[in-house]
């Protein structure tokens, strides 16, 4: 192996390896799915919505992966970038624990009814300025309604 | 099949619909000109413009974009090159410092400009709020949106001593 | 800049530098003519030239500069870019020394070769006979660095490119490029080199009216003896340097086409989502991965003992199979420990070192004596947290490792380190490791680390085909090489007349530079600086100004401290510390002057000076900050800075507006906590990032107070601006913040 030449690092982390170590370890354990260009196993057809009662709210359930990244909907699952949303229909504005809500949001005085929903995931900045909802608006009025009904739907147990 | 039309491109892609627009866009369409950052819409380096309005693309599924108007960082120049007001405004301040959040920024700057062509600095706060700059580089991106208006403004002071 | 190469050259190529290609910062390549030079036995443009060359239109000088048939001059730069503008200051210093014409400058990075590692090359790249550099640069902060080490380790950090490389290695090969194109003229001409003059790229013999492009007499300059010492211009002859020049980077940083670490592309690359033991030290003992074998994409799951990696079709789907999967980890150490138990520790380490323990960093007269004859007497305990780097780019890197060779891409601060690292994760001589660098979405000292290139090189590794690891945002901000949390505590001793008599300190850690919690600028008659070291589980990284990030806040709240016990402006105790020192005060009055300091502000408004030398250049600032709202809101910050000489006024001033966000983030928001020995901040939402609607109005005044003696521009910017702030937050509520962040007190 090329000896290095040693020089005074500027600091302890930037020594460079030392000659000759060992290679770094492999895999303790290694599942080999498929190689690559093989044909992806067959996979499930995607789960059907569970609760058939509304095919609305499956659709809401559906467009709502939009705002997973950041909402959480199961009960008692932490905050993430968004506040936990189990229950939030109904809801005063600020209203979950533990989130860090945006003074404004805060001092909205806004109870999350349908409407108010409605009109805030429009275009959240414009209806609270200063929210730290910065994406997530949904433009088209029949997807926010299935969103809508889907959050209803996710009620504390 | 999901069916695009990305910077003026009618594209096709076979991918998952809730994978979002940012790795289609990346890994199927090859653009790597948007970028990666927190993967929750809280930084807007993934910023693409879907149907003309700035969208976090790491956090919109591509099934939201079908049948619809995609627009990158790569699409924003004209088709001779001339690049865009925003672009050329953001050489002349020498906006960019590691380069990475700009294009975010750029896409989010632009939108704001066709919306809204002369925005007071509280407007452009709250366009811009939602694009974060590691190097810091918010007053030179204020400066560039205002040049790219046409907003004037005095220079910035600066003395050799 | 040529963008036609694209990073999609084979990465098997054999001996051949592809990474030019890679970068984008391309080759520009002219037309017909062999620009030959001759090159000296051992010398290393041997070597370098096929890497650095096209073999056909280019030549190099020396291992600096090359100039092709088309007069375009190529500034070989041992240093990456993240940002900070390294390319184009370099290349200008290359250029001023050599006459070059600046719109005809090129710039390349310098493969990641040992050629550019050794400290030999400080000799080698002119001549064997040329006066040596001298190798150990005794910085102003008074520590010792070696010259070779920035060239050497090809690093890039310390704020050391432009005052190190630029100075010795970047001015010195160009004005040797320009004296050996005169000579060759010269001797072509038959005229003295003497009457020969050179100007933009030209070479000019104004008796004879005679006039040719450098290009012509690349070959025959190669023939020359090389000048045993080249002649560096003095400061009024700078054309170059000095000037505002407009960076090279930054046009394909605009449209999308500057290719980062995270933007490699090698075919049949495969993606991997990683997450690792969130207690650092922890292994991973088993994984239930039930549902992410039957997930979309996935092609492997690995248990790799201190991770866990899914690799699949593309990024996203090994993400959420990677979320999916159930991991245990073993019990450390670190388990129980959060972030109080943490500072716990530090208290009883100091409590134990008592008045004389620890270990001494400097000591001058009798602090024990002054101390106990002071008129008043201060003592404080200030602390400040862990802190992520949170570069924009998340950690990533993609690596291919087949047929007894490795290829590895990324974006690194020590692309040489690198190399090293992936040579040994694969198990491999450093000779069959290719390492393509490429921009970096930010540095701040974070891409000086290589654990993102080891993971990526052992996944690779297992599964024989090229793999890009992209680290979650989540991954990037809780396995992070955190800037230490540190306790810091301070007595000091006024005489009679409020002078500022003795200063003892003792704080944890010491990282580096090594002369950070030193204050040898103030006159303070009596003073001893102590440290202990406290262990600690997580990994400790440098960040941007490293050590200076949280002396500067120690050093700078302690002496407003002061100033307030003896009832003096904080700028007026200041000035008196530094008495004698006309530079520093040069500096001082500058950023009170242009902040108008003295003069009335509004109700709850305040304003904060702070005064901190890093780096080799000294800064001051003063902070205005508004108290009237629910948070602080610092609304303008004044900067004067003497880095010695500004080789771009411009790139200066950017990273003082840019160092003050970094610091100003990271004093009003920057905690990293721990709960059970795991980092409880996952990503923006709970480690925010200032933004464009706090962002203050940035003054900058630049003083060339010492041409001969370059300071850094990348770092010295931040040490101040917490200090500055808090300063100003105590002159506006009379609330002193002895901890940070600041967002962790309530000022309602």
């Amino acid at each position: 192996m090329l000896k290095l030449i040693h020089v005074i690092a500027l600091s302890p982390l930037f020594v460079l390896a030392a000659c000759g170590a060992d290679p770094a370890p492999g895999p303790v354990e290694q599942i080999i799915v498929r190689e690559p260009g093989a044909a992806p196993v067959a996979t499930a057809a995607a789960a059907v919505a569970s609760n058939p009662a509304s095919a609305l709210i499956a659709e809401g359930k559906a467009a709502f992966a939009n705002c997973s990244a950041c909402h959480a909907v199961e009960q008692g699952a932490p905050n993430g970038a968004g506040p936990n949303l189990v229950g939030i229909v109904g809801k005063a504005a600020g209203g979950v624990a533990g989130f860090a809500y945006s003074d404004a949001l805060k001092a909205s005085g806004i109870t999350w009814t349908a409407a108010e929903l409605d009109s805030f995931i429009a275009d959240p900045a414009a209806k609270i300025p200063g929210t730290t909802m910065v994406a997530g608006a949904i433009a088209d009025s029949a997807e926010r309604q299935a969103v809508i009904a889907y959050l209803e739907s996710i009620t504390a147990n | 099949m999901i069916q695009l039309n990305v910077n003026g491109q009618s594209k096709a892609v076979d991918v998952d619909p809730a994978t979002p627009i940012l790795w289609v866009v990346r890994e199927n369409l090859e653009m790597t000109g948007t970028k990666f950052g927190c993967g929750i819409a809280q930084c807007g380096a993934c910023t693409v413009h879907l149907d003309g309005k700035p969208i976090r693309s790491c956090s919109t599924p591509i099934s939201a974009a079908d049948g619809k108007n995609i627009t990158t960082i790569e699409g924003i120049a004209s088709e001779d090159g001339t690049l865009h007001r925003v672009q050329q405004a953001w050489i002349e301040a020498q906006v960019p410092q590691c380069g990475y959040c700009q294009s975010g920024q750029i896409m989010s700057a632009t939108a704001l400009l066709k919306e809204n062509p002369n925005p007071t600095d509280a407007q452009i706060d709250a366009a811009m709020a939602g694009n974060v700059c590691r190097c810091g580089m918010y007053g030179r991106i204020r400066q560039a949106i205002k040049a790219a208006a046409g907003i004037g403004q005095p220079a910035e002071q600066e003395t050799v001593a | 800049m040529s963008k036609s190469e694209t990073a999609t050259d084979s990465p098997g190529k054999k001996g051949k530098w592809t990474r030019r290609a890679f970068i984008g910062a391309g080759v520009v390549a002219g037309s017909a003519l062999v620009v030959g030079v001759a090159v000296r036995q051992g010398n290393p443009i041997d070597r370098l030239s096929p890497l650095l060359t096209d073999g056909k239109n280019e030549q190099l000088l020396n291992a600096w500069v090359k100039v092709d048939t088309d007069n375009i001059v190529t500034a070989v730069i041992p240093h990456v870019e993240m940002g900070q503008g390294v390319y184009t200051a370099l290349a200008q210093m290359l250029a001023d020394e050599m006459d070059a014409d600046w719109s005809k400058v090129r710039i390349l990075e310098a493969p990641a070769d040992m050629q550019y590692v050794s400290d030999s090359i400080a000799r080698d790249f002119l001549a064997p006979n040329l006066e040596v550099p001298a190798i150990f640069e005794p910085t102003v902060s008074g520590g010792i660095l070696e010259l070779a080490q920035a060239m050497g380790l090809q690093f890039t950090g310390g704020s050391y490119s432009v005052r190190a490389t630029g100075q010795r290695a970047m001015r010195t090969a160009g004005a040797a490029a320009r004296e050996m194109l005169v000579a060759a003229a010269a001797s072509e001409w038959q005229v003295p080199a003497s009457e020969i003059t050179t100007a933009d790229s030209m070479i000019i013999h104004a008796k004879s009216g005679k006039s040719e492009p450098f290009a012509k007499f690349a070959l025959a300059a190669a023939e020359q003896s090389l000048p045993a010492k080249p002649t560096l211009k003095s400061p009024d002859k700078y054309k170059i340097m000095g000037q505002p020049k407009a960076r090279h980077d930054i046009p394909e940083k605009v449209d999308g086409t500057a290719i980062f670490g995270i933007d490699a592309k090698v075919p049949g690359m495969k993606y991997a989502a990683v997450k690792a033991a969130p207690v650092i030290g922890a292994t991973v003992t088993s994984i239930d991965a039930t549902t992410a074998r039957t997930m979309p994409g996935v092609l492997q799951i690995l248990n790799m003992g201190d991770f866990v990696a899914v690799v699949a079709d593309g990024y996203w789907q090994a993400q959420q199979a990677l979320n999916s999967i159930d991991a245990q980890y073993s019990k450390t150490e670190g388990d129980g420990l959060d972030l109080d138990a943490i500072f716990a520790r530090y208290a009883t380490s100091l409590d134990e070192a008592g008045e004389d323990g620890g270990d001494m960093e400097t000591e001058a007269g009798d602090v024990g004596k002054a101390f106990a004859g002071a008129a008043t007497k201060v003592e404080a305990e200030y602390k400040v947290p862990f802190l992520a780097h949170a570069t924009m780019e998340p950690m990533n890197c993609t690596a291919w490792v087949r047929d007894g060779k490795c290829d590895v891409w990324s974006g690194h601060q020590a692309p040489v380190n690198a190399r090293q690292a992936a040579a040994d994760a694969a198990g491999l001589p450093f000779e069959d490791v290719t390492y393509h660098n490429a921009y970096l979405g930010g540095g701040f000292g974070r891409r000086s680390d290589s654990d993102a290139v080891i993971m990526a090189t052992r996944i690779a590794k297992a599964t024989g085909y090229p793999v890009k690891m992209i680290w979650s945002r989540e991954e990037d901000t809780a396995q992070d090489h955190y800037r230490p949390s540190a306790t810091s505590r301070f007595r000091g001793g006024l005489d009679k007349d409020g002078k500022l008599v003795s200063w003892d300190n003792i704080h944890t850690h010491l990282f580096d530079p090594k002369d950070a919690p030193t204050i040898p600028y103030y006159n303070i008659a009596s003073h001893k600086i102590r440290k202990v070291d406290v262990p600690m589980h997580l990994r400790f990284g440098p960040w941007r100004s490293v050590d200076h990030s949280q002396h500067g806040f120690f050093i700078e709240s302690f002496v407003d401290e002061m100033a307030d016990a003896a009832g003096k402006d904080g700028y007026a105790f200041r000035r008196e510390l530094l008495a004698g020192s006309p530079r520093h005060l040069k500096v001082l009055d500058t950023a009170a002057k242009m902040s108008g300091w003295g003069s009335a502000l509004p109700e709850k408004h305040g304003r904060g000076i702070a005064f901190v030398p890093s780096f080799g250049s000294i800064v001051a600032q003063v902070a205005e900050v508004d108290m009237t709202g629910a948070k602080p809101k610092v609304t303008k910050v004044y900067v004067a800075a003497d880095p010695g000489f500004v080789v771009n006024p411009d790139g200066f001033t950017a990273q003082m507006e840019s160092a003050i966000v970094y610091g100003l983030t990271a004093a009003l928001y920057g905690e990293i906590t721990l709960k059970d020995g795991a980092v409880q901040q996952s990503n923006f939402h709970d480690y925010p990032m200032l933004r464009i609607d706090e962002m203050p109005a940035v003054e900058v005044a630049l003083i060339n107070g010492d041409h001969k003696h370059l300071g850094g521009g990348g770092e010295p910017g931040l040490p101040p601006i917490a200090p500055a702030v808090t300063n100003a937050i105590f002159a506006a509520t009379g609330k002193r913040i002895r901890e940070l962040p600041v967002a962790k007190h309530d000022f309602a």
